[in-house]
């Protein structure tokens, strides 16, 4: 027995060691609590929603956006003038913005950070974003092909010269097609092709916010082989980063914690509220919920506990509720396949608009978000979540399809399919029964309650028969992009002030489009708004356009997503219940106390 | 004994290349793209085609051989699929003394929790505190992971205030977790330590040792005990393994930043990179630690040092 003893011992020592290589730091002033880990700090790269709200905290654009109105406001530009009818933007960049490392943020490092951004080989989600400036799609275009030429030579062909005379010649075009300049280190210019009003709210997204070229280069280098610029990313951690934004970055640690102070070089560092802030990762919802209940966490961004109808009710009776719902700039809906054929070559018959129309009057979403859901979402009478947008639809004449059974049974009797007994089958003319309507929802969430909700109001409505398909989040997205399905759950955010942010996924062809859905009429109205240089008139046009792709119903929109935060607003505030929902950390104040 | 420890050393390299080899075609055979993630904005095509060739996930061969060569030349794990700013070897190496740290306090928990129930019920098999300490076993092995875990959670810090939740980094973090892990592991140990102790209790050295008079206690400690440890003794490598690799469950529910989750998210994600590194990890702990219990045991038991 004593012979054991001595690795008893070691293993003793091994877990005292591994513990204190591992300490905690002191409590941050802020602690927040997402459910997932960020992605990626790389602005340019940065797509997720809590990669967003750490890029506001570490970078800043050359606007920024009001937290209660989504205004404009001056950010590392002081001020600025748009003249030639909306085509051309001059910056002036403030004198005493700073990166993390004292260095000046001058006019270059926008113009570094957008090429990078431009270049297929970073591989930015928003790469699209910046194709609103002039020459950028021309310029992405170029070197892809550039790229893929280069790929193509003899490997002889190809050796670190060649790839070093293929970057040169790609910032030659850069410079040549993309239209920034920067005159002087405080002047930045930016030329449009056709004029966007939304132009100044893309700016104030963080995918056009500026990394720090120096940095970023000492972690770029050619890859002979390819003639790609590769990345090593490891210039996102800390003690690399450096930022010019409220905040510098102190420490992460992966799937578990990052760490941020107040950084001193910011040119309005005396209005960050917390000196620090500690964004910590809990992915299992439950633990979110009694982390803060235990106090040891002052913000949870996402409560989604299945009790969460019940937390809901608590809050509702309590003096000092903690669980707060917003709505958000983004649409809960299932999409029908549009195309012509289902899998297997089977005529597909919600290729007709009346089919569709149909199904959707048919649903009472009403039912699905009151009784079902039971959280306080509303129901979404359109995609574009209705009043989210200044000057759009402020009406309300912009209408979704009604809950109407009688209806829906006459638009589909309209398309050959009726019920001939009572109680009986959907058949068309030939007595032929519609399709078995196969329901695709995703695996994790709340979709094949919803699935099942909407299966039985279709049997009993119409008189289909349906079956519910779910399936691991990839293989459902992977059918989802070949179409491999009837119906599917889907759902998408706005990025940005404008209805096109929504609508563009309509579009023939869009990469987005996920229905297959294409109507010639629609796209006309969606160039037409391009084309239209009278903002009020460029609105009309679109509402235009969403009345036309909801009456063609590709999507069935069921209710608009609704965020829940728990916090106590005696201990902090300033989180913003603006839909957009992109909370500035540095304009949340700690009041201490509870923790 | 060199010449066993040798003999596995060598063997070592080979088994983890069939691993390697098996891992890599179910890996491969997962359905859905592993450039493109969950709700993501579809990027260009050309984009993605680009990050394809980049990681060489256009040729299945290209991948399976440029793997094996960057971790055999470099140790390079290769980066992350799903999370770019990061190197699988970081998110090992972040994760894994977590595991490590947790695992093994489980195991020792579950060592002297065990030992102790299967001595001490041993010791008067059929009485009161046999039949109790089995009941317990039983409800060790059969209670799962994330109800006992749930319940210590609502019961310690949300109750009584004592230790923090979704925290970590102290000795008090540890307590909850290690203890939770522990559970199966002890009442299986409870289980083996009893019949061993049972059946040595009638062999005839502890008739003998009763005669010279040594006192009860003696008996079952000195003379049945050891006999009985090593079943214990060879159950506990690949338990060793299994703790110290993490569990995802338990990581879950105390939000333990272990590396039991990554088995699991990495195969959702078909993050072929993570998905083949933690293998390769678990695996290499697995095969030392059945080592180092082969080794101990011809420490204990000089039966099969003779042999």
């Amino acid at each position: 027995m004593v012979r054991l003893g001595l690795p008893a011992l070691v293993v003793a020592l091994l877990v005292v060691v591994a513990l204190r290589s591992d300490r905690a730091l002191p409590p941050a002033e802020l602690i927040y609590v997402d459910a997932a880990p960020a992605f990626t700090l790389d602005p340019q790269r940065i797509a997720y929603e809590q990669d967003i709200r750490l890029g506001n905290a570490l970078y800043e654009g050359l606007v920024r956006w009001d937290p209660e109105t989504f205004d404009v406001l001056p950010g590392v530009a002081e001020r600025w003038e748009i003249e030639d009818g909306g085509l051309k933007y001059t910056f002036r960049l403030r004198e005493n913005a700073r990166w993390s490392n004292g260095d000046r943020v001058v006019a270059g490092d926008f113009l570094h950070s957008w090429r990078r951004g431009l270049l297929p080989d970073t591989a930015g989600d928003y790469a699209k974003i910046l194709f609103a400036i002039r020459g950028a799609k021309a310029f992405f275009d170029w070197r892809v092909g550039a790229l893929k030429e280069y790929g193509a030579r003899p490997a002889g062909a190809r050796n670190g010269d060649t790839a070093l005379a293929m970057w040169e010649e790609s910032v030659r075009r850069f410079d040549e097609l993309v239209g920034v300049r920067a005159p002087d280190d405080r002047t930045l210019v930016l030329e449009l092709d056709r004029p966007l009003p939304y132009m100044l709210d893309l700016l104030a997204f963080v995918p056009t916010f500026p990394a720090h070229p120096g940095t970023v280069d000492r972690w770029s280098r050619l890859d002979a082989k390819t003639g790609r610029m590769e990345q090593d990313h490891s210039w996102t951690k800390p003690p690399r980063l450096v930022s010019n934004g409220p905040y510098r970055l102190v420490s992460w640690r992966f799937k578990r914690d990052m760490r941020m102070e107040r950084n001193p070089h910011y040119w309005n560092a005396g209005a960050v509220k917390a000196g620090s802030v500690e964004a910590r990762v809990i992915e299992d919802p439950n633990t979110r919920v009694l982390a803060f209940r235990t106090g040891a966490v002052d913000w949870v961004t996402d409560v989604h506990a299945e009790y969460l109808p019940d937390l809901l009710a608590e809050a509702e009776g309590s003096e000092r509720p903690t669980i707060r719902g917003f709505d958000r700039f983004g649409t809960y809906f299932w999409s029908f396949n549009c195309t012509p054929t289902l899998s297997g070559g089977r005529s597909n018959p919600f290729v007709d608009a009346r089919v569709r129309r149909a199904f959707s009057m048919g649903l009472d979403r009403r039912a699905i978000v009151e009784d079902l859901r039971r959280v306080g979402e509303h129901v979404a009478e359109t995609f574009v979540p209705r009043g989210s947008i200044r000057g759009y639809d402020e009406d309300g004449s912009v209408r979704g399809l009604p809950f109407d059974v009688i209806g829906a049974r006459d638009e589909l009797a309209r398309a050959g399919w009726s019920v001939r007994e009572p109680g009986g089958e959907l058949r068309n003319d030939r007595g032929e029964p519609f399709p078995v309507v196969t329901l695709l929802a995703s695996t994790g969430s709340y979709h094949v309650l919803i699935a099942q909700a909407m299966a039985s109001m279709w049997e009993k409505a119409l008189g289909v028969r349906t079956s519910i398909v779910v399936k691991e989040t990839k293989t459902y997205r992977d059918d989802l992009k070949r179409r491999d399905y009837i119906v599917a759950r889907g759902g998408w955010f706005g990025d940005y002030a404008d209805p096109t942010s929504f609508l563009n996924v309509h579009a023939s062809g869009d990469g987005n489009n996920d229905r297959g859905y294409s109507n010639p009429a629609f796209d006309e109205l969606m160039a037409r708004a391009a084309g239209e240089r009278d903002p009020e008139q460029r609105l009309a046009l679109l509402e235009e356009a969403e009345q036309l792709s909801l009456d063609e119903a590709p999507i069935i929109p069921i209710w608009v997503y609704r965020q829940f935060y728990q916090y106590d607003a005696e201990r902090i505030s300033g989180i913003t219940s603006h839909p957009r929902m992109a909370q500035f950390l540095h304009l949340i104040e700690p009041h201490g106390g509870g923790r | 004994m060199s010449g066993l420890i040798l003999r596995r050393l060598v063997q070592l390299p080979l088994v983890l290349l069939v691993i390697y080899s098996v891992t890599f075609a179910l890996a491969w055979a997962l359905p859905g793209s592993a450039v493109l993630q969950d709700e993501q904005r579809a990027p260009p095509p050309e984009v993605i085609a680009a990050m394809e060739a980049r990681y060489d996930l256009d040729h299945p061969w290209a991948f399976y051989g440029g793997y094996l060569a960057r971790l055999v030349t470099r140790g390079d794990f290769g980066p992350s699929l799903r999370y770019p700013d990061w190197s699988v070897g970081e998110i090992i190496a972040g994760a894994l003394p977590v595991s490590m740290a947790l695992g093994l306090a489980a195991v020792g928990i579950a060592l002297v929790i065990g030992v102790g129930a299967g001595v001490v019920g041993a010791a008067r098999p059929g009485g009161v505190l046999d039949v109790a300490t089995l009941m317990l076993a039983l409800l060790g092995i059969s209670l799962p992971t994330f109800v006992a875990g749930a319940a210590l959670l609502l019961l310690f810090p949300v109750a009584l205030g004592l230790g923090s939740v979704g925290g970590w980094g102290g000795i008090g973090d540890l307590a909850l977790p290690a203890f939770t892990l522990s559970l199966p592991f002890a009442a299986y140990i409870a289980r083996l330590t009893r019949s061993g102790m049972i059946e040595a209790m009638r062999s005839d050295y502890v008739r003998t040792a009763r005669a010279k008079g040594v006192s009860e206690t003696g008996v079952l400690l000195r003379h049945a005990l050891p006999n009985a440890f090593l079943p214990v003794l060879s159950y506990l490598g690949p338990a060793a393994a299994a703790a110290m690799t993490g569990s995802f469950v338990v990581e879950r529910i105390f939000n333990v930043p272990g590396i039991g989750q990554h088995f699991v998210s990495a195969v959702l994600n078909k993050d072929l990179f993570l998905i083949m590194g933690v293998v390769l990890v678990y695996a290499t702990i697995l095969l030392v630690m059945n080592l180092m219990v082969d080794v101990l045991y011809r420490i204990v038991d000089p039966r099969i040092r003779a042999g």
